[in-house]
């Protein structure tokens, strides 16, 4: 199938009362051979699969408004499908994982310890990037900074923080957006180059 | 639980590509049709496709559910031919 045959009328089809059911069985096609191939081996079986092409279609239907035609519509559908099934194994996957033991007076501490096996110098300027890393988190960052990015550390996605807050992503994101850029101010201040904080952290 | 040499790495990174004008996750998403398009084909990005780019390197999120996407489109390409 070429791009331009592909792309001949999806949207008036899926528009057309008549045309809609042959067309979005032909999308559901398409939607569940690039769901299967991306997420059967992720720990979902096949009825996952069809749940998410389910509700994608319907999202898909609802949004038709939405795509403005700046790729294929095949491929817009398939960034929906992947949102909804990424964002359901997401939350499948970190329910399970405890936010508990994360508390204000404990978030992103640093332990300077066992760096006995480098050489002395190396370890010193690490050491005083991560005093220094450790000065700006707490006198520079909030407490639901602090939070987040430990969670974030911690490998919980930002939707799950936000669902977790009763925030949303794009808050979520923003936060921690926030404090990036004020732990970087901090440390250009403080002379230190974006080359340098990744070197001496490794 | 202090951070792991691992985590504190990981974060430095995110410092470090901290830029002032970043896409957030929503904005990013929304353009990843058009960035994998491109992408896939080799083009050069424009700059709104250049901030998604950007957004995807600091983004663990978005990028996994880019690498997903891919192979998504993949599977669609593949048996349709
Ligand atoms: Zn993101």
């Amino acid at each position: 199938m070429s791009a331009t045959h592909e792309d001949n009328g999806w949207v008036d089809r899926l528009r057309d009362p008549t045309l809609q059911p042959q067309a979005l069985e032909q999308l559901r096609d398409l939607l569940l051979r690039g769901l299967r191939r991306a997420f059967l081996s992720k720990a979902s079986d096949d009825a996952f699969v069809e749940d998410v092409t389910q509700d994608a279609l319907v999202r898909i239907l609802d949004r038709l408004d939405q795509f403005e035609g700046r790729s294929r519509f095949s491929t817009w559908a398939m960034s929906v499908a992947v949102r909804l099934a990424t964002s359901e194994l997401r939350r499948k996957r970190t329910r399970d994982i405890s936010l508990d033991g994360i508390t204000d007076g404990n978030a992103l501490r640093i332990e300077f310890a066992d760096e006995s096996t480098e050489q002395p110098s190396a370890s010193a300027e690490r050491n005083s990037l991560l005093s220094k890393l450790q000065e700006l988190i707490d006198e520079r960052l909030t407490d639901r900074q602090r939070w987040a990015i430990q969670a974030l550390l911690n490998g919980v996605p930002i939707e799950e923080i936000a669902r977790r807050t009763d925030s949303n992503p794009n808050a979520v994101y923003k936060l921690v957006h926030d404090a990036r850029t004020r732990l970087k101010q901090g440390f250009e201040q403080a002379g230190y180059t974006a080359d340098d904080l990744v070197g001496l952290s490794q | 639980m202090p951070l792991t040499r691992q985590q504190i790495a990981m974060l430095m990174q995110l410092v470090a590509e901290t830029t002032s004008d970043e896409l957030d996750c929503s904005g990013c998403l929304d353009h990843l049709a058009e960035f994998a398009e491109t992408h896939l084909a080799g083009q050069p990005l424009s700059d709104a496709l250049e901030e998604v780019r950007t957004h995807l390197k600091n983004c663990h999120c978005c990028e996994h559910e880019f690498q997903s996407f891919l192979e998504a489109l993949k599977g669609m390409s593949d048996d349709s031919q």
